[in-house]
């Protein structure tokens, strides 16, 4: 009768290890695909000219359309609806929460070094850009990780000229 | 006697217990491969000197991803422009700012049969495993 229960103890270490390794693994898929969402969204974001300023003969980035474009990629790498609620094909399950969108427009003077003390970020840009923080969490389908969340951070600069 | 009777009703769970973790590994590799071909096609195909993905360049990434052993006839590639505009043809590249959205499926073949055995339904054939992604182009003609 002892090595019955020893069957099942060692099938159930070895199926959490198992587990383990493979949220863990897509852990890392996760995440890689969030920082491409971001870096995808800041670009985009960035290269929002506003047309009026550019008749005048200066590179300024247009907010509204800046943050417009941003949301639009984050939704569409991530498959979000508007309000950053994952669609049903989403891999995520938990919304996605822009925490903080920011635009460095051509008003600053360059090299402009950007800090979030609250995110712990810091970024130089040589050109107005843009900075994203996104907060992520991964959906865990077993419960042997802590909760794992993200706060992707990406930036990017108006490529003109 | 108890052993060999505990043995065959143990059999089927570790059958899957041995054999599982390799399907399940193998699908997150094919998973990780397929999305990494599609930031590598989105990275080269918006970039400023292309603007689009044509044809060939889905052929090599086939032959890319054969070399991982899936079968490239089975890779469908779905591509589409944000004005509406195929992305494929190198003669009508996308220009800049305009999205170029990217989706990659591979069917999941038989990695899911081996659930089977601790009785969990495997997906349906017709149900595929997808990467995806959309990038501003940068092409300025």
């Amino acid at each position: 009768m002892y090595k019955l229960l020893l069957i099942v103890a060692m099938m159930t270490v070895w199926v959490s290890i198992h587990l383990l390794q493979v949220e863990e693994e897509l852990a890392m898929q996760t995440l890689f695909q969030g920082k491409h969402a971001v870096n995808r969204a800041a670009h985009a974001a960035a290269q929002q000219l506003d047309q009026a300023a550019l008749g005048e003969g200066l590179l300024r980035i247009a907010p509204d359309e800046a943050a417009a474009t941003a949301a639009l990629y984050l939704q569409e790498n991530l498959k979000l609806d508007t309000n950053g609620a994952p669609l049903p094909e989403s891999f995520l399950k938990q919304p996605v929460e822009l925490a903080v969108f920011e635009i460095v427009n051509a008003d600053q003077a360059f090299p402009y070094t950007y800090r979030n003390d609250v995110y712990d970020y810091e970024v130089t840009l040589q050109q107005p850009g843009v900075v994203m923080i996104v907060h992520i969490a991964y959906p865990r389908a077993f419960q042997i990780l802590e909760p794992i969340e993200w706060e992707i951070k990406g930036a990017a600069e108006l490529v003109a000229g | 006697m108890k052993q060999i009777l505990i043995f065959v009703l143990f059999a089927a769970l570790l059958c899957w217990l041995m054999f599982s973790p390799i399907y399940k590994h193998v699908l997150i590799v094919r998973q990780a491969v397929l999305q990494q071909e599609v930031d590598y096609l989105l990275e080269v195909g918006a970039s400023g000197s292309y603007g689009y993905i044509s044809g060939e360049m889905q052929e090599q990434s086939r032959q890319r991803l054969a070399r991982f052993g899936m079968r490239p006839d089975e890779i469908e590639f779905e591509l589409a422009a944000a004005n509406g505009l195929a992305a494929s043809d190198p003669s009508a590249p996308i220009l800049r700012g305009t999205g170029i959205s990217l989706t990659m499926s591979y069917p999941y073949e038989n990695l899911f049969e081996i659930d089977r055995l601790i009785g969990l339904t495997p997906p349906l054939p017709n149900e595929r495993m997808r990467a995806f992604g959309m990038k501003m182009s940068e092409y300025v003609p």
